[in-house]
């Protein structure tokens, strides 16, 4: 069927901020449905609140709309917009609710906007768990058992029917959030309650429990003349009971006889016929029992996921691409493979190698929070890895993860503890596993223990084996059979050099002497039955190698891995826009990266795609093999620097700054020598290994102190220390723990800037001239992480001379580290002194947003620099001010705020602090930065209120400024409730609130009022660390209960500015296409 | 177990082309030396029904999926009672079988049956070079012997076109076939629901065994037929006297060219009884409406073949398994309707006569492996045989 014409422009939902359960995959496919139905010559407007998005780039769709996901800027998108269709499908499960949510509302009609790609009702019954298993039973298939409560006895009631364990699975709710097993009656009674308040219509279904069986998911797809097809099978390593999303998994299925897939594949189609999803991909599970071969129907997504991303670069078939062509009436067979180029897309892909997906988690994160792994999902990011065989596979995805400092069994392992690391999922369950088999654990004990399929852990001591007859040679006596051997069961250098234990580096060498190297093989998504025309390539140790490289100028781009906290999709954008600069530019692209959730990975990004491991070896491999003019480190975060400079040993030709200028950066005693020759303030600091040395210099310094481990990103165990004690304590554990601090990476103390303003730049510089990108005011104050607090653009409160500092200092900087490329410098300015917190020469959190606040790429701007390209060749519109230059500030105000997984993690406090915690950004742009910082609250889930209440409680410090942010609130028509003390303060200032009792002072306290939602707005500013508990359970409360809660005074006064500026001020919304014309026409008219 | 596969991997395998290239592996399966066409088969699921499908004898089949053999070997999935293929070629042989219906281990069933496995080679590398020089002679050895004197042998082994190897493993004598399919094979609710109206009547079908797959009488007694199995040769004039309904023509291996006996008895029966034909069965048909068949150059082996229905535009995803093709070009377009292409090649996967009970299709409806989206093909039989009376 040919493409509809009744339709010309199509509105797309974005899945808004990355949370845990929603992460980039919605980028990947987004920006593939934009580009699909463009290259259809439909007219795409595109809405997200996420600006650090590829979907987001103004070229990206035809209208880009930056805006907050709820249902008010919706309708006014689509009032001035006028889209004659919704595409609902490619924007996760926040896009398909909103979709929902405005057919309910009547918007759509209104308007009249026809939903394609799923009906509302396909969506309700896929959505709605009973109407699901109705549609499933009707089908003769088999589900779990399962009903309704909404009280907690009916609950027990029900439970006990059922029989322990039951599985709880609050309504409503993203990625199992508040689901949970309980194995008996009492953590019953007390799991279920929570589950109900966790759901917002405290609701919640008990199931009957199949814990233990196997679990698979399918990958399908459907046309509008019913045509249907099975993208992918997916097998869980682990059991049910660890959601999918925290399993390891395998693609394809391992342990399916033909007669039970075409079972599942059957039962597949007659599920999506019968809900009704005309056209499009979805994802289906089914839990199979091991002994007997029952299959029950567990979910249906009616939308591309998680899974079809993950389907989608384990095949090579674009599932999202595809999915919206459908959704515009086209059929499979009228769209070509693209890699195939020759054949349809009407055919299921078959592939000649093995797939493995691995879970990355945070918990060192979250102290506190509960590591088993169950059915509610918490893993941040995944890896995935292809190899010829299952080992292969697992071996590349287990050292694609990066582990922060090697794994290591407790000084004393009894049989009770593995039994029970075995039998309760945690994080590190995989290193449980190998000590298990290792320490002469029987198979039988394991699988029993585990429930992971026989034929896996047979998998694992095969490995094993191998690795033993290793283990028995030597570097000189191995032979090159066995190397190969060990190579082909998936061993890295690394590894087998620790069996030897000798240098990686002396491996690789005998490895090559002995002619023992990787070849490169292709994904096809058809065995090699076809010729393929897409080099998407993974590495293997076979005879044949089919890379072919092409010997035309080439740079390679590495990757930034796993989507962690402190390195996420941001990094991923970066990678991708200097592949789209470059490739403009003529250069043959060539992309590494082993996250499968990205756009990066998507093999229509660049010339060619490695889905490699970003390890030395790997990457080396690859360079061996394209013998590229450059290699790029800059714009993957951590994950390439950390190889920059042992790369560049190797000979790579690493283009933009230096290796040595990125290192000399990191070091803080060189580094910090430049600053006083640089005549630059930076804070008193520090290093020491031992904890009397810490205190000692802590001493000297003064305290407060910042105390954290060298060489991080994302803050990770820093603290502040307000005593001597602490310092101590820290100093001695992280020297405990070992990873932490060792030899090479001491502890680093710095001087605390208390209530100093913290400033983010971002700066281009090509090696003669530098340009200031972006000026970027925090709104919490220096001591909540750079990543963690909101920001805006253009600055708002800061003086001109102190700008004048900023830019000058920035200048010096860029030109002292010689960056070619892009520049990060965050300042904090105490008392008019302007001071240099760090310097990271290099593609910052920060470069999305700041790109989309101007208007100007500068990804791909850094990425020409770094290719020899000028500044001022590339005609960027700036403003000079004595000398330097930067970019034109925005017309309009950007700001930026931090999303948090605190509901991911019961029982953590949500006190922000120099770690950092958030998972994901939104921007929010208007005309006054009231406005534009609470659209950018809503947008991260805090809607401010318009009337009600609001709590305040705020630490000695703050009760100085706290008055102005009162009368804001008051001037806005809001009640203001405040503990005795805040009361008190105000009331010296001339206003009086009521006061309420804190937690311990009496009843109905706060908790009481929040519980009964007596209260719209929670402001509590801590400091110290005393104070930091007996009012984590207020935070707390606003977590759980949903109330928006502001943690610093600046915050709140912004806050209050916002408020202000919402009372009867209409919604307003705009394009980015059109603010940056606007943008660009202002500035012509100044020059 | 594990340990028969262990003895066998310090084994060393060869396999060795007729044009000279040469893999070596390890040795599983029988210690000995077969030769065949060597052929490559994409599906992801089902060796053990590959293994046991008569179609493939005179055959070495490579799997492209790396892992065969994890889910072991049972009864149930046999398509005939023994593995027809010459021997294996694998990436990864399991020495462990982890299914509920396996019982006994891949390697145990093979080695019962004496085909040889290579095993740890470079298939991909195999398949690249069928695909680009096209189906080649070749020898597995599992017993030491060394490659030069393979080659030799595979250059002197039959080549495939012209090779009449129906008669081989057609059944001596007529037997009935009692037995429909076993309970996690047989359709969900919705399959069931399609051609309903036609059941309830039992049909006698004469079923032509030129290499049938049970699973195609397992779908005739499915759909209430009663079914008699007879040799290649069977005589037009014998079928007939056993009162059909309905004419079944099964597939098969080897060149259809050479089965003059079977083409002309199938000009005797076109219209004086419904007829279905699949595969070999298809290529026959065409004969004997007159067309021509020709060798592809390493043919359809798989799950994953996207089919077009003409008559209803519907894509269907199906199992194949053909080196010899019809050439629709050669076929009277007076008589004959093309119903079923191909849309990756193009070739032709099915016809019907224009007036008479007859319709055919190249690839396998009764899947085993693959998808079950032909299923219908079987209904549409049983509804031209009622049509028939
Ligand atoms: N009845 C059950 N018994 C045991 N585990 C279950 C059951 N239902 C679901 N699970 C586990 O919980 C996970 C999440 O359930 P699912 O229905 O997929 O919800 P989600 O929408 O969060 O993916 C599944 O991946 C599976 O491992
Ligand atoms: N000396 C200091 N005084 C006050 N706050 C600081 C100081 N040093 C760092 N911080 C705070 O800690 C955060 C993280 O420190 P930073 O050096 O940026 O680590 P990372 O490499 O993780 O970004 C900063 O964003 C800032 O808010
Ligand atoms: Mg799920
Ligand atoms: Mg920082």
């Amino acid at each position: 069927m040919p493409k509809r014409t009744d339709i010309k422009k199509i509105l797309i939902i974005g899945s808004g901020p990355i949370i845990i359960g929603q992460a980039c995959e919605f980028d990947y496919s987004g920006t593939q449905a934009c580009k699909a139905l463009r290259s259809e010559g439909y007219t795409v407007v595109l809405v997200n609140s996420n600006p650090a998005t590829v979907m987001t780039d103004p070229e990206t769709a035809d209208r880009t709309y930056i805006e907050p996901l709820s249902r008010e800027y919706l309708e006014a998108i689509i009032a001035v917009e006028r889209p004659d269709a919704l595409l609902p499908t490619v924007g996760g499960q926040t896009g398909l609710n909103l979709a929902v949510d405005l057919a309910e509302a009547g918007i759509l009609d209104k308007y009249g906007v026809k939903l394609i790609g799923a009906s509302l009702s396909a969506i309700k019954i896929a959505e709605d768990r009973l109407l699901f298993k109705d549609v499933c039973r009707k089908l003769g298939l088999e589900v779990p058992a399962s009903e309704v409560v909404t009280t907690v006895p009916d609950a027990v009631r029900l439970a006990d029917e059922l029989g322990y364990p039951v599985v709880i699975r609050p309504s409503f709710t993203l990625g199992g959030t508040g689901g949970s097993i309980a194995y008996n009656r009492e953590e019953f009674a007390d799991l279920i309650a929570r589950a109900l308040d966790a759901s917002p219509v405290h609701q919640a279904l008990i199931e009957e429990s199949v814990l233990g069986w196997k679990e698979y998911e399918l990958e399908v797809m459907r046309d509008h003349r019913d045509n249907f097809v099975v993208i992918c099978t997916i097998e869980n390593f682990d059991p049910m009971g660890i959601h999918t999303g925290d399993s390891i998994t395998v693609a394809p299925a391992q342990t399916l006889t033909d007669k039970e897939y075409q079972r599942m594949r059957d039962a597949a189609a007659a599920i999506i016929r019968e809900v009704g999803v005309e056209t499009g991909g979805s994802n289906i599970q089914f839990a199979v029992d091991p002994a007997t071969g029952r299959m029950t129907v567990i979910e249906m997504n009616p939308r591309v996921s998680r899974s079809s991303a993950l389907a989608s670069k384990a095949t090579g078939f674009p599932i999202a691409k595809i999915a919206a062509k459908l959704a515009v009436g086209m059929t499979l067979d009228e769209i070509p493979n693209d890699i195939t180029k020759k054949t349809p897309s009407s055919f299921e892909p078959t592939i000649d190698y093995v797939v493995a997906k691995i879970p990355k988690w945070q918990f060192e994160k979250f102290p506190g929070s509960d590591t088993t792994l169950s059915t509610q999902m918490k893993s941040v990011g995944e890896v995935m890895a292809i190899g010829r065989t299952f080992q292969e596979a697992l071996c590349k995805a287990i050292r694609s993860l990066e582990p922060s400092s090697a794994w290591r069994p407790p000084a004393e392992v009894t049989t009770v503890l593995l039994r029970e690391k075995l039998h309760v999922p945690g994080p590190d369950r995989l290193h449980w596993l190998f000590e298990a088999l290792e320490r002469g654990m029987s198979s039988e004990e394991v699988c029993d223990l585990t429930k992971i399929d026989p034929w896996f852990i047979q998998q694992l001591q095969e490995m094993l084996e191998v690795d033993r007859r290793v283990a028995a040679t030597s570097l000189s006596k191995c032979s090159a059979e066995l190397l190969l051997e060990s190579k082909r069961s998936g061993a890295s250098d690394e590894e087998i050099a620790k069996l030897w234990n000798v240098k990686a580096a002396s491996v690789r060498a005998r490895r090559k002497e002995l002619g023992v190297q990787p070849v490169f093989k292709r994904v096809d998504t058809c065995a090699a039955e076809f010729e393929s025309f897409t080099p998407y390539l993974y590495s293997t140790y076979e005879e044949e190698d089919e890379a072919a490289p092409v010997d035309r100028p080439k740079v390679v781009i590495l990757g930034s891995g796993p989507n962690r906290i402190g390195q996420g999709i941001e990094f991923d954008y970066c990678c991708c826009h200097a592949s789209f600069a470059l490739k403009e530019d003529g250069f043959e692209t060539v992309m590494v990266n082993c996250n499968p959730e990205t756009v990066s990975t998507d093999y229509d990004t660049s010339d060619r795609l490695y889905f490699e491991p970003l390890t030395l070896e790997d990457v080396l491999a690859i360079l061996d093999c394209e013998k590229p003019q450059g290699v790029i480190v800059q714009f993957g975060g951590q994950t390439p620097l950390n190889l920059a400079l042992e790369l560049k040993k190797n000979g790579a030709k690493i283009i933009g700054t230096a290796p040595e200028s990125i290192d000399l950066a990191e070091d803080r005693r060189r580094f910090g020598a430049l600053l006083e020759e640089l005549k630059i303030p930076t804070p008193k600091n520090g290093s020491a290994f031992a904890p009397q040395e810490a205190v000692a210099l802590a001493n000297e310094i003064g305290l407060p102190v910042l105390v954290r481990p060298s060489y991080v990103l994302g803050g990770r165990a820093m603290v502040i220390a307000y005593d001597l004690k602490t310092v101590e304590e820290y100093v001695t554990q992280a020297t405990l723990i070992g990873g932490l601090s060792d030899a090479k990476r001491p502890i680093l103390i710095d001087q605390f800037l208390e209530d100093a303003t913290e400033v983010d730049v971002d700066a281009l510089a090509d090696g003669d001239d530098v340009l200031i990108a972006g000026i970027m005011e925090h709104i919490e104050e220096a001591g909540i992480h750079s990543g963690d607090s909101s920001c805006v653009l253009p600055s708002v409160t800061l003086k001109p001379s102190i700008l004048e500092k900023i830019r000058e200092y920035t200048v010096k900087l860029a030109k002292a580290l010689n960056v070619v490329g892009l520049m990060n410098v965050q300042y904090a300015i105490q008392r008019d002194t302007v001071y240099v917190l760090e310097v990271n020469p290099r593609a910052s959190r920060t470069i999305p947003y700041v790109s989309k606040a101007t208007g100007v790429p500068l990804a791909k701007v850094a990425a020409r620099l770094m290719t020899g390209r000028k500044l001022r060749d590339l005609h960027l519109p700036y403003t000079q001010t004595n000398g330097i230059k930067e970019l034109v500030v925005p017309n309009f105000y950007a700001v930026k705020s931090p999303v948090f997984p605190f509901n991911k993690f019961r029982g953590v406090d949500t006190i922000l602090g120099p770690e950092m915690r958030s998972t994901g950004e939104v921007m929010g742009i208007s005309s006054t930065f009231g406005l534009a910082f609470a659209k950018a609250q809503l947008a991260a889930g805090q809607r401010l209120p318009q009337q009600g209440t609001v709590f305040l409680s705020v630490n000695d410090h703050d009760k100085r400024h706290v008055a102005f942010v009162v009368q804001d609130l008051l001037a806005a028509g809001l009640k203001v409730v405040a503990t005795r003390g805040t009361a008190a303060a105000l009331a010296s200032a001339g206003i009086e609130v009521e006061s309420v009792y804190k937690v311990n002072e009496g009843r109905p306290n706060i908790v009481d009022l929040i519980k009964t939602a007596k209260v719209d707005l929670v402001i509590n500013t801590p400091l110290g660390r005393e104070s930091f508990y007996d009012e984590k359970s207020i935070r707390r409360a606003a977590v759980r209960y949903n109330i928006p809660c502001i943690t610093t005074l600046s915050a709140a006064s912004a806050a209050a500015r916002g408020i202000r500026a919402m009372a009867g001020h209409a919604v307003e919304v705009a394009a980015l296409q059109d603010l940056h014309a606007r943008k660009a026409n202002a500035s012509a008219e100044r020059s | 177990m594990e340990d028969t596969l262990t003895q066998q991997q310090a084994g060393r395998a060869i396999l060795a082309l007729e044009d000279g290239r040469v893999f070596k592996g390890r040795a599983a399966g029988a210690r000995t030396r077969r030769g065949g066409e060597v052929v490559f088969n994409t599906s992801l699921t089902g060796y053990q029904e590959v293994f046991t499908d008569p179609s493939y004898s005179g055959q070495m089949v490579c799997l492209t999926y790396p892992h065969i053999g994890n889910v072991g070997a049972n009864l149930d999935d046999e398509e005939s009672p023994k593995p027809y293929i010459e021997g294996l070629v694998v990436r990864e042989f399991s020495a462990l079988a982890s299914n509920w219906r396996s019982t006994e281990t891949t390697q145990k069933y093979l080695e019962r049956h004496g085909v040889p496995v290579i095993w740890d080679m470079d298939t991909r590398a195999l398949v690249r070079h069928l695909r680009q020089v096209g189906a080649l002679r070749g020898m597995v050895s599992t017993d030491e012997t060394p490659a030069e004197k393979l080659i030799l042998e595979a250059k002197a082994l039959p080549t495939m076109a012209g090779q009449e190897l129906a008669s081989r493993v057609s059944a001596s004598a007529k037997y009935e076939w009692k037995d429909g399919s076993i309970g996690i094979a047989s359709p969900i609710l919705t399959d069931a629901v399609a051609g309903a109206d036609a059941k309830r009547k039992r049909r006698r079908v004469v079923a032509y065994d030129f290499g049938i797959k049970q699973n195609i009488l397992r779908l005739l007694v499915d759909h209430d037929c009663d079914v008699t199995v007879v040799p290649a040769q069977t005589s037009a004039e014998d079928v007939l006297g056993l009162k059909p309904d309905g004419v079944f023509l099964s597939n098969g291996p080897g060149d259809p060219e050479p089965i003059h006996y079977a083409v002309s008895n199938i000009r005797k029966l076109v219209g004086r009884v419904p007829i279905f034909g699949i595969c070999l069965g298809h290529q026959l048909c065409g004969l004997a409406l007159g067309g021509k068949t020709f060798k592809l150059k390493f043919g359809h082996h798989g799950a994953n073949h996207p089919v077009q229905n003409l008559l209803t535009k519907k894509v269907e995803i199906t199992s194949q398994n053909h080196g010899f093709c019809v050439d629709p070009a050669s076929l009277p377009s007076s008589e004959v309707e093309i119903t079923h292409v191909n849309l990756n090649d193009h070739t032709n996967e099915g016809m019907r006569h224009r007036t008479l009970p007859l319709f055919s299709v190249q690839y396998h409806p009764e899947a085993s492996p693959g998808p079950h989206d032909a299923r219908y093909l079987f209904g549409q039989f049983v509804e031209m045989m009622n049509g028939a009376r």
